[in-house]
């Protein structure tokens, strides 16, 4: 359990992700780097015009296995070291900030480490699920990553 | 013989329970499932027979490819089912 993680769902219903709020977050005067990932709703998937995502997740399973992944990279690019992860729930429009994750720490080099880490944990290995909405009315679930036989180790590098 | 309460999570969550529906925290949708035996191997056994015979329409290869969990963990198909007889269905996955 790292105690300089804040982990949160928003739902788009209630309000917006704020990155500003990751970056307050992860600030502390004796970082001196601060890396921010932002993820956004996009126009087009696979050739097929994009109107919105709407996002399911299992929260509570979430949350637990963020605060292990942040645990995990702490102990290799820490000791010093702030995250922060807010991930949307509900519909969101394209544009709209689907994921925000920050990481603060002393030096750049592992700020931008743990920032790359945590984002591609979150997107391969949180249970999280996107439905795309076309433009043309139909709707459908990605495909996604397989949970199945995966280790409690850094996820491989994915193409999405 | 044990009751499975299967919390239905992203293109599981289509599946229509409006027969025999058990409604989870939230309100999420789920279905009860009599399980033989005491793993998750043992429940997913159980689905492979359930699926197509109650959802003919749904695609359920994709139970192939999904994991199970409780509201803390993942749980692998050798470990017990829990106490709570509370189980998430988890498809591949697809947050950011």
């Amino acid at each position: 359990m790292v105690d300089s993680l804040k982990a949160c769902v928003v739902d788009r219903a209630v309000a917006a992700i704020d990155p500003a709020e990751g970056i307050a977050f992860v600030s502390d005067p004796g970082f001196g780097g601060i890396d921010v990932f932002i993820g956004k709703v996009r126009d087009l998937n696979q050739g097929r015009a994009v109107q919105g995502i709407s996002y399911d997740l299992f929260q509570p399973l979430v949350l637990s296995e963020i605060d292990r992944f942040a645990a995990d990279i702490q102990a290799r690019f820490g000791p010093r070291l702030k995250l922060y992860v807010a991930h949307a729930k509900g519909r969101l429009a394209v544009g709209e900030v689907a994921v925000v994750v920050a990481a603060g720490s002393p030096h750049r080099d592992e700020a931008f480490r743990a920032c790359r880490a945590l984002i591609e944990a979150v997107k391969h290995r949180c249970a999280i699920w996107k439905q795309e909405h076309y433009v043309d009315g139909d709707s459908q679930w990605s495909e996604g990553c397989s949970l199945c036989h995966v280790e409690p180790s850094p996820a491989p590098e994915h193409g999405t | 013989m044990r009751t499975v309460t299967l919390q239905l999570f992203g293109a599981f969550s289509e599946l229509d329970t409006t027969a025999g529906a058990a409604a989870g925290p939230e309100g999420r949708a789920g279905i009860q499932i009599n399980v033989e035996g005491d793993t998750v191997a043992d429940l997913r056994q159980a689905l492979r027979v359930l699926l197509p015979a109650r959802w003919p329409a749904f695609a359920a290869g994709l139970l192939d490819y999904s994991a199970f969990a409780d509201s803390q963990r993942i749980l692998r198909d050798p470990e017990p089912l829990p106490e709570d007889g509370r189980v998430a269905i988890l498809p591949p996955v697809s947050g950011g």
